[in-house]
Formats: C-alpha cells, sequence, structure tokens
C-alpha cells in the first residue's frame, strides 16, 4: 500500500501553480514521483558495488517529457523546503521477496493531466478575499489491488470552507532524460529577464534558437526551418540575429565558434517559468547534437530542463545536419552507460507494476515503432546480450581519463552497433542524477525462441510491450 | 542596386508599418531619391497608397539608393517589418539596408541598443583584473550594448512588374474636411458597427425560430446578415460631420459641428478653377440645406481598419 498526503501553503501553491504552467507548455501531462528511501537502492545490483546510491531525501518530482521526446522538464521539490508537511510511505504487503533489488527504494509515480490540476490552483490565493486558501492538502492512497487512482485536494480557505476535488491519475512509466552535469564543456549564466529581452526580439513564428559564442559576443539567433515553398519568400521568415556582450552574463565559459541550437518555444518556456521565480538560468552542455541542460533553483524547487540540440556535429554527421530534424533521444541512444532503461514495468517482479500497462520499452533499439496491430509477445525482441553493456561500462571508466565530450572514443567501440556518433543521452526511472554504469536488467524471459529477429540486421528492434503482464499469465512464462 | 541608411523616428516608422499592416500583409514600398512610396493593394478591401519624404525616416545624409530605374521596388511582409522595427525603440542606432544571403534578398535592420544594466548581471568573464578604473567583474551599473540583426525576405520588384500600378484617380472631392479625432470617430464607428451587426444576427436567429419551415426565408436573411453593415458617413463644407448606421430596426446618427474644412492651396490652382471646383459649389449650398451634404457608404469593418491610421497622426483630411 502507497500513501502519500503532503500540505502547502500559500505561496508554496503560488509556486506550484507557476510549475505547472510552465510543464504545460511541455506535455499535457504531469509526471509525479515521490521517492523516499533511508537506505540505498540499485537497480541492478548484478554489476558492482558501483552502482548503489545513497538516496536519503524525500522528495517529490514533477516533470514532463514532450511529445517528440526532445524536452524534458523536471521540477524536484525539497520536502522540508516547499511543504509544509509532506509524509510518503510504502508498506510492503507481504510480497517482499519481489522487492528484492529495490531494497529500501520506496517510490510511487504516476501521472496526472495537467489541464485538471492547473484549473484547481488557477486564481486561489488572493488575499484581499475571506475565502482565500489557506492551506492546500493532498492525498493519494493506493491499493494494490484496487484501482480507484485518485488523487485528492483539499482547499482549507478562509471562512471554513473546504473545497475537495478528487482526481483521477493513471499509473505511467516515468522517464528520466539524464543529463551528466560533470561533463559540461560548456556553461553560461544569465538573469531571466535579460534573456527575456533577447528572446523579445525574435519573431513569433521563429522557432529554432542558435547560440554561438564569437569574440566576445554570444549571438543567439533564431530561424526556423519549416519549409517553405521557393516562390512565396514573404512568408519565410524573419531572421533575428542578437549579439550581446559576454559581460552581460554572469558565467560564460562557451567554445568559440560553437553553433547550437535549441528550439525556441522550449527556451521561451524556460525563461518565462525562470523569471517568475527571479532564479537565474545556468545552462550547460557540451557539443551540438548532446543535450543540453538549462537549470536553476529557488525556494526549495530545483527546476532543470533537458532539451536535445542540433547543429554540426563533430563527427560523422551529415553535412546537412544543421538542418536536420532533432534527433530523438531515443532514437539515438549508444550502447553507453548512460542508457539506464526504464525498468519498473520490465520486471515483473515488482508487485504492483502487475496491473500497470508495460511502457514502451526504451531500449537499445534506433527506432521505436509499434506495429499497427500487432499486440502479441512475439514482437518484443529479446533483451540485448550482457557482453555489450559489460563492455562499455569499461568505456565508461576509462572515459573519466579522457575529454568528457570526445565522442569518438566510442567509435571503436560500437562499430558492430553500426550506429552514428552518438548522443550520451539515456532515460532513468530511478531518479537519480548519476551517471555511473548501469546495467539494465536482464530478463530473457521475455525472449520467446523464435521471435522475429531481422536477419542480418544487428539492430535490436525494440518495440513496447502491448499486453498487460496478467494478460500473458498462462503461458508457463510468467507463471 | 542598392539601399542604405541610417532610421531615425522609428517610433513614426513603427507606427506606419502598423497602421499598413492592418489594412495588408503584403506591401510594396517603392524607395526613390527623395520619397519612399509603401502601397498595399489587397484583393478586396482598402487599398493604400502613402507617401512619406525620405528625411522624415531615414537621416538623409547616410540615404544611399542606386538603381539604374532611379527606384527601388521592394515587396515586404509588412508585419515582419513592423516587429522587426520594434526592435529598434530605445535604439542608439538603426540601420537598414538591402542585401543578399543565399541569393535571397533581404532587408537587414542592424540595430545597436545600449541600455543601462541594473548591474546584477554584470560580471567579468576574463578582465576581472583590469586595473582602469571601471572595474569589471563588480557588480555595479554599466551600459550595455546588444546588437540585433533583423534579416526580413524581400522580393525586388522589376521596373516592369510594377509599371502597370498606378494610384487610382479620385474625382475632385465635393467635400473635404478635417476629421475629428480618430479615436474617438473610431470608437464611434465601431460601436455602430456592432450595434448593427447584433441586431441583424438577432433578427436572423429570431426568424429561424419563428419560421423553421421555411428554408428559403432563413437562408435569405443569413445571407443579408452576413453582408457586413455599412456607415454612412457625411460632410457638408460647413464643417459639419455626420456619422450614421441604419438597419431595418435602428437609426443612429453621431454629428460634429465646427470642424475645419481646410481651404485649397491657391498655388496649385487658378481662381478659375477654384470657384468651378465641385467643393466650392458645395460651399455654396446654405448651411442647413440637405443638398450641401456629400454622402457615402462604407464597409464598417473596413472604415475602422482604415481609422487605425489614427495612431500615426491625429490629423486626417477625408475627402468625399
Amino acid at each position: 500500500m502507497t500513501s502519500l498526503s503532503l500540505s502547502l501553503g500559500p505561496p508554496a501553491l503560488v509556486r506550484l501553480h507557476d510549475v505547472l504552467t510552465c510543464l504545460s507548455k511541455f506535455s499535457d501531462t504531469v509526471a509525479i514521483e515521490a521517492e523516499h528511501s533511508a537506505v540505498c537502492f540499485g537497480r541492478s545490483c548484478r554489476i558492482d558495488e558501483r552502482t548503489l546510491t545513497a538516496w536519503n531525501e524525500l522528495k517529490l518530482r514533477l516533470s514532463a517529457l514532450n511529445s517528440t521526446k526532445t524536452a524534458f522538464a523536471s521540477f524536484v521539490c525539497e520536502k522540508d523546503v516547499f511543504f509544509e508537511s509532506y509524509s510518503f510511505q510504502v508498506r510492503n504487503d507481504g510480497r517482499a521477496s519481489f522487492q528484492n533489488q529495490n531494497q529500501g527504494q520506496e517510490r510511487f509515480y504516476c501521472q496526472i493531466l495537467i489541464r485538471a490540476l492547473l484549473s484547481i490552483f488557477r486564481g486561489r490565493v488572493d488575499r484581499n478575499k475571506d475565502t482565500a486558501v489557506e492551506r492546500c492538502e493532498m492525498e493519494l492512497h493506493e491499493e494494490p489491488h484496487q484501482a480507484e487512482c485518485r488523487l485528492t485536494v483539499k482547499m482549507i480557505c478562509g471562512l471554513g470552507v473546504i473545497k475537495s476535488y478528487k482526481l483521477t491519475y493513471e499509473p505511467a512509466a516515468i522517464q528520466h532524460a539524464v543529463f551528466d552535469r560533470s561533463k559540461t564543456t560548456n556553461q553560461w549564466t544569465a538573469d531571466p529577464r535579460f534573456l527575456k529581452q533577447i528572446i523579445d526580439h525574435f519573431s513569433l513564428s521563429a522557432e529554432q534558437l542558435d547560440i554561438c559564442a564569437e569574440s566576445g559576443k554570444a549571438t543567439f539567433t533564431s530561424f526556423t526551418t519549416k519549409i517553405t515553398e521557393g516562390k512565396e519568400v514573404l512568408k519565410y521568415p524573419v531572421h533575428t540575429s542578437v549579439a550581446c556582450d559576454k559581460k552581460d552574463f554572469e558565467e560564460f565559459i562557451v567554445e568559440e565558434n560553437m553553433h547550437i541550437a535549441i528550439n525556441l518555444k522550449d527556451f521561451k518556456a524556460v525563461v518565462a517559468h525562470a523569471e517568475t521565480a527571479n532564479a537565474t538560468v545556468t545552462a550547460r552542455y557540451t557539443s551540438p547534437c548532446k543535450p543540453m541542460q538549462l537549470a536553476y533553483e529557488f525556494e526549495g524547487i530545483d527546476a532543470a530542463f533537458t532539451v536535445m540540440t542540433r547543429g554540426e556535429a563533430d563527427v560523422g554527421e551529415t553535412s546537412s545536419s544543421g538542418r536536420a530534424v532533432i534527433p530523438q533521444f531515443s532514437q539515438r541512444q549508444a550502447p553507453t552507460p548512460a542508457l539506464i532503461s526504464i525498468s519498473r514495468n520490465e520486471t515483473p517482479q515488482v508487485a504492483r507494476n502487475m496491473e500497470m500497462p508495460p511502457p514502451p520499452v526504451r531500449s537499445r533499439s534506433r527506432s521505436i515503432r509499434p506495429l499497427n496491430g500487432s499486440s502479441t509477445q512475439e514482437n518484443l525482441t529479446p533483451r540485448p546480450t550482457m557482453e555489450k553493456p559489460s563492455a562499455s561500462a569499461s568505456m565508461e571508466f576509462d572515459s573519466l581519463f579522457v575529454p568528457a565530450d570526445d565522442d569518438r572514443q566510442w567509435d571503436e567501440m560500437n562499430d558492430e552497433d553500426e550506429e552514428e556518433p552518438q548522443d550520451i543521452l539515456g532515460w532513468d526511472a530511478s531518479g537519480k542524477e548519476t551517471f555511473e554504469p548501469v546495467l539494465r536488467d536482464i530478463e530473457p524471459d521475455f525472449s520467446i525462441p523464435h521471435a522475429p529477429r531481422k536477419g542480418g540486421d544487428s539492430d535490436d528492434i525494440g518495440l513496447p510491450p502491448t499486453q498487460r503482464m496478467s494478460q500473458v499469465r498462462g503461458f508457463g512464462l510468467f507463471d | 542596386m542598392r539601399f542604405r541608411t541610417q532610421l531615425k523616428n522609428t517610433r513614426t516608422f513603427s507606427k506606419l508599418t502598423a497602421s499598413l499592416s492592418s489594412l495588408g500583409k503584403v506591401c510594396w514600398m517603392r524607395l526613390e531619391y527623395d520619397v519612399v512610396r509603401f502601397t498595399i493593394i489587397p484583393d478586396q478591401g482598402t487599398q493604400v497608397w502613402a507617401q512619406i519624404p525620405v528625411d522624415t525616416i531615414f537621416e538623409e545624409n547616410t540615404y544611399e539608393m542606386e538603381s539604374n530605374s532611379e527606384a527601388i521596388n521592394i515587396e515586404i511582409n509588412i508585419s515582419n517589418l513592423n516587429r522587426a522595427l520594434r526592435s529598434t525603440f530605445g535604439a542608439s542606432q538603426s540601420q537598414l539596408r538591402l542585401t543578399k544571403k543565399d541569393k535571397m534578398p533581404l532587408l537587414a535592420l542592424t540595430v545597436l541598443s545600449s541600455e543601462w544594466t541594473e548591474g546584477n548581471m554584470a560580471l567579468a568573464t576574463e578582465e576581472t583584473t583590469d586595473p582602469t578604473g571601471e572595474v569589471t567583474g563588480d557588480r555595479r551599473a554599466r551600459e550595455r550594448e546588444t546588437r540585433i540583426t533583423q534579416e526580413i525576405p524581400i522580393k525586388i520588384l522589376h521596373e516592369s512588374a510594377v509599371d502597370g500600378l498606378h494610384e487610382p484617380h479620385c474625382p475632385d472631392p465635393d467635400v473635404h474636411i478635417i476629421l475629428p479625432g480618430l479615436s474617438q470617430l473610431k470608437n464611434i464607428s465601431d460601436r455602430f458597427t456592432k450595434l448593427a451587426s447584433t441586431d441583424s444576427k438577432g433578427r436572423q436567429a429570431g426568424l429561424i425560430n419563428m419560421d423553421s419551415n421555411s428554408n428559403s426565408n432563413a437562408a435569405a436573411s443569413a445571407l443579408s446578415a452576413n453582408s457586413a453593415p455599412k456607415l454612412e458617413l457625411s460632410a457638408n463644407m460647413h464643417g459639419k460631420l455626420r456619422l450614421a448606421i441604419a438597419t431595418d430596426d435602428l437609426r443612429i446618427a453621431s454629428v460634429w459641428s465646427a470642424l475645419i474644412n481646410p481651404p485649397l492651396d491657391p498655388a496649385h490652382i487658378t481662381q478659375d478653377q477654384y470657384s468651378q471646383l465641385p467643393s466650392e459649389r458645395m460651399r455654396e449650398v446654405g448651411e442647413d440645406d440637405e443638398s450641401g451634404w456629400a454622402k457615402v457608404r462604407i464597409d464598417g469593418k473596413d472604415w475602422s481598419r482604415v481609422l487605425s491610421v489614427g495612431r500615426l497622426s491625429p490629423k486626417v483630411v477625408a475627402c468625399e
């Protein structure tokens, strides 16, 4: 049984509303994760001790991943600062044996439509009204065999008015973009109001933002890659570039003449929220086609936005890469240790997952395309074998002594994969921010002896499971 | 072909482009040696033929224009230009020039803007040991310079393409009068238009309810409701202007008096011609005589868009 209850004061309520507004610019749903563990947990204890990470804090994370999986927004609320009270408990109901891999790890996650939440919090804190909200209490209880899935929100207002809302949440696989701050080679910090002034010059239809440092100047250029018919010249977007002095940044350590482009809409969303939070934004990135993280902290909230970038990558990219579609995180994953797949539902041992639809398996596949109409388990390809991850695990270990952004180090090892230069970005459902080599649990159970494989094609074609665990019982594999 | 100039009065320029963009999307901008013409010819609605002296919006001594045909004809998305001009507010220097990028002609607007920062973001990156008085790295206020470049895609029109375009000739006006404050006029016009259109909508709904069997009737009334209400604008040479709207159910009119009928410039016109002008004949008609009023009917929405030039200048002459 899982229970989560928390209460918020009026200032935190306003913050929460701002956070949700910001998240709504990325996705329709917000992922809520509660985490609590006094002991350490590791996702796969099979490799070695390094994979075990201490996690001693209570945290609530709100996150959103956009539909193209190119932007991930996450807000981690510190329990002690942000909430008036916070309690989160997971009681093991005699299935301890199933939890053996997640000792001490107590987490709960679900997703809720942002619109539903937003409408509750909108305009609730008006001090002039007698019935202004004085406190907000949220409660959530989940029983393993009960499918109610309701989040109760109580607004305790002045004059004894209590407004209660029951929202439906749905269990979901939560994906995190992993970003390794220690490998950052470029970093700048700026006041959001300053960034806002830059954004104001851009035309409303601009889609992309190019960032470049040249001779003491930081240049922000907006552009649009939309292909317009040759004749309609006048419909071409306006190119706007704003060059400002490095000194206008609080910090500016960026490689000269490197162009890196991100989605302008995402950038606007980040800046708009940072402005309301009055927190200076720090951007961290390595090179084009690798993720960029925009982060800031305020009042007990740790905000981090991981967005995909585009531009001319150093190696092996096609000449048109500057105009190439932003690669999806999932499509460009290398068998690097960065890859930490969601395994909550891949591991049938976790009892509470049984009721949940399996998430798409973000495995090492190049692309994830659910086949239409095929819903049988034959579509699941075998898990990747053991050798590759361990090989790259050792590589990762070596990489401590080579330049962090050197992508070429992977080339030789990955030759067999015939993959393009990879983005170091993976998915992590554990919520931990480390970049240590972590392996996915190998579940050979998922492979069916005669699972279709493309002959000669060494790529794993990962397909999302389309069946509930409960439905495949009785076939002898999961009994 | 060459065009380059420093801008001045960018507020005026911006207001002009804003007014133009409410009337049409594509603007033909004709750069000549001493004037700049802005023309908008939409498929339907109001045409604009605007002409401004070069030194109103451009610094004359920096104005460079070279062309075989003594003019450069540019087709530009006027709202793009308007949006770009917003960057010039508070700028210390703005330059507009014709350029090319990847074989595409562009109008490039380069703005050098300097403003005082609050000082909290002025942190040095390298020169922390700068020995001069202005120690960078401190958080004191300082001037911040930002260079903004707006590249607006344009089409260059060949002289032959615009040869056939001429400003339509209007007959000599019956009445010319200086309009009252445009914001006031626009408010009242908009209100009239709204009243008339809600009135016809209401009637349409009622008619369908009462008479749901007769489809043809309902369709006919829907048709009439679709045509935008027509404002009736009339004026005489005795300083009076009347704005009215009439539908089947309502009739409203506002009358302004003591407006000015500007005299025509005698340098351009002989005394003989002067007395022949229709406006002079209208002037001779008595003040209270209805025949002294010149009357036009205009589409309310169109009129409202035209009145949006009020942001540029409050003094407007209407000729009827």
